[in-house]
């Protein structure tokens, strides 16, 4: 019993968290790239939102998602609340800002060394923006496993968000908080020791990247 | 004359750079920079190929755009050697000039990543990278840093036969000796400022007065 439901968060969590890694690496890689290259009104304000957003604290990520998806907020008609699709947005929320900031200072970086001699071989702003992303490949591999790290090991969104439905939303954090307050502290050991070996692992595997800078 | 700055004033974070500095590059011959590091070649090149903004004065460069040309610290991309020279061919398709690749057996590397080579090897590879565009415009910038010997023999041969194609090359060197063999007109710069701009044989006859003053 303990073993299914422990399973049963894992698949949860890995879902949300990879779907969220994903969708925000979609989104960074071109945000990321674009304001490091385009000289734009407001490019300092903007960059100095993104640095700021990457600590936000979770449950204010997650109380952002709640008041638009709520059934009085804005697109409450959607039904996304208490759904995963509704813990992908908020977990979303949350890593953008840190991908985006990463990738953000890299392409600044390299297009500062290296945009004089590309104009000169006479590239334009897509060629560029392309050589640099194509550049940094081995990069986001780092910033993936970053951003599913913090996805992963986060409570506060996709709890307000998701609602800890079982079978549904229940993931291994909000299995932990839960099953704690209910005083099964075997399952939330086991939950707690499967969620310290990912983040280990995952620590690991980004601690041993060379291409990280 | 194929190019010249007049009267150029270039200030970077309140210090002069070039100061109030004229001269020209005469057409189809070789011109050579001369002078100690900070004294200005550098920033001559960069403003005679439209590279630098300036402060007061006028430049009349090679054309309306940056043509390439070799920089001190050119474009590394994470990858192996061919990669690195053949980049130029994902912003333009040219036809590659590949007299300097196949001269310094750069197709012996091909595979290697370019983190592996020495600062000569790597000198090679961007020497023969700019010369595969194969420019009527060359211009180089300290070609023969970090070149053994055998090497520099090597590209003072290359160059000799670009400049019996009666190409315009503009070369910034260290290297008196280098200069005296294969420059038409010299300038040399001292902290900002035009020294001695002549023929070779003027050139060198006037800076030995120069040095016993």
């Amino acid at each position: 019993m303990a073993y299914e439901k422990i399973l049963e968060a894992l698949i949860i969590s890995l879902n949300v968290s990879i779907f969220s890694t994903l969708i925000s690496l979609l989104v960074s890689l071109p945000l990321g790239a674009i304001i490091a290259i385009k000289t734009f009104y407001g490019r300092s304000i903007l960059i100095a939102c993104i640095h700021a957003l990457t600590s936000i604290p979770p449950v204010c990520a997650g109380l952002i998602v709640y008041l638009i998806i709520s059934r009085s907020g804005p697109l409450g008609w959607t039904g996304l609340l208490y759904t995963p699709t509704a813990m992908i947005i908020a977990q979303s929320l949350i890593i953008i800002p840190i991908m985006s900031s990463l990738i953000l200072k890299n392409i600044e970086q390299d297009f500062k060394n290296y945009k004089e001699e590309l104009i000169t071989y006479g590239a334009s702003f897509y060629v560029i923006t392309k050589l640099l992303l194509l550049n940094r490949y081995g990069l986001y591999k780092t910033i993936a496993l970053i951003g599913f790290g913090r996805a992963i090991s986060e409570y506060g969104a996709a709890a307000i968000v998701g609602g800890s439905i079982d079978h549904v939303t229940r993931n291994i954090t909000s299995s932990i908080a839960l099953e704690t307050s209910k005083g099964n502290l075997d399952v939330a050991i086991g939950l707690g020791g499967m969620l310290i070996l990912i983040s280990f692992t995952l620590s690991f595997i980004v601690n041993r990247k060379e291409s990280f800078k | 004359m194929i190019a010249s700055l007049h009267n150029v004033l270039l200030n970077i974070n309140n210090k002069t750079i070039l100061d109030h500095v004229s001269f020209d590059i005469p057409q189809n011959k070789t011109t050579v920079f001369l002078g100690k590091n900070g004294s200005g070649k550098t920033s001559s090149l960069r403003c005679l190929n439209l590279l630098q903004k300036i402060n007061s004065g006028r430049i009349e460069s090679f054309g309306n755009d940056p043509l390439p040309m070799l920089f001190q610290s050119p474009v590394i991309f994470e990858g192996d050697v061919l990669y690195n020279f053949s980049f130029p061919q994902k912003i333009k398709k040219f036809k590659s000039n590949l007299i300097w690749h196949d001269a310094f057996h750069l197709s012996d590397i091909h595979q290697q990543n370019i983190s592996s080579l020495s600062g000569g090897e790597k000198q090679k590879l961007f020497l023969s990278r700019v010369m595969s565009l194969d420019p009527n415009i060359i211009i180089m910038d300290e070609p023969n840093q970090n070149l053994d010997f055998q090497s520099e023999v090597k590209l003072k041969k290359l160059l000799f036969e670009e400049k019996n194609k009666n190409k315009t090359i503009v070369l910034s060197l260290h290297d008196y000796n280098f200069a005296e063999e294969i420059a038409d007109y010299l300038i040399l710069l001292d902290q900002g400022k035009v020294i001695l701009k002549e023929q070779r044989d003027m050139f060198f006859k006037k800076l030995k007065n120069l040095k016993k003053i």
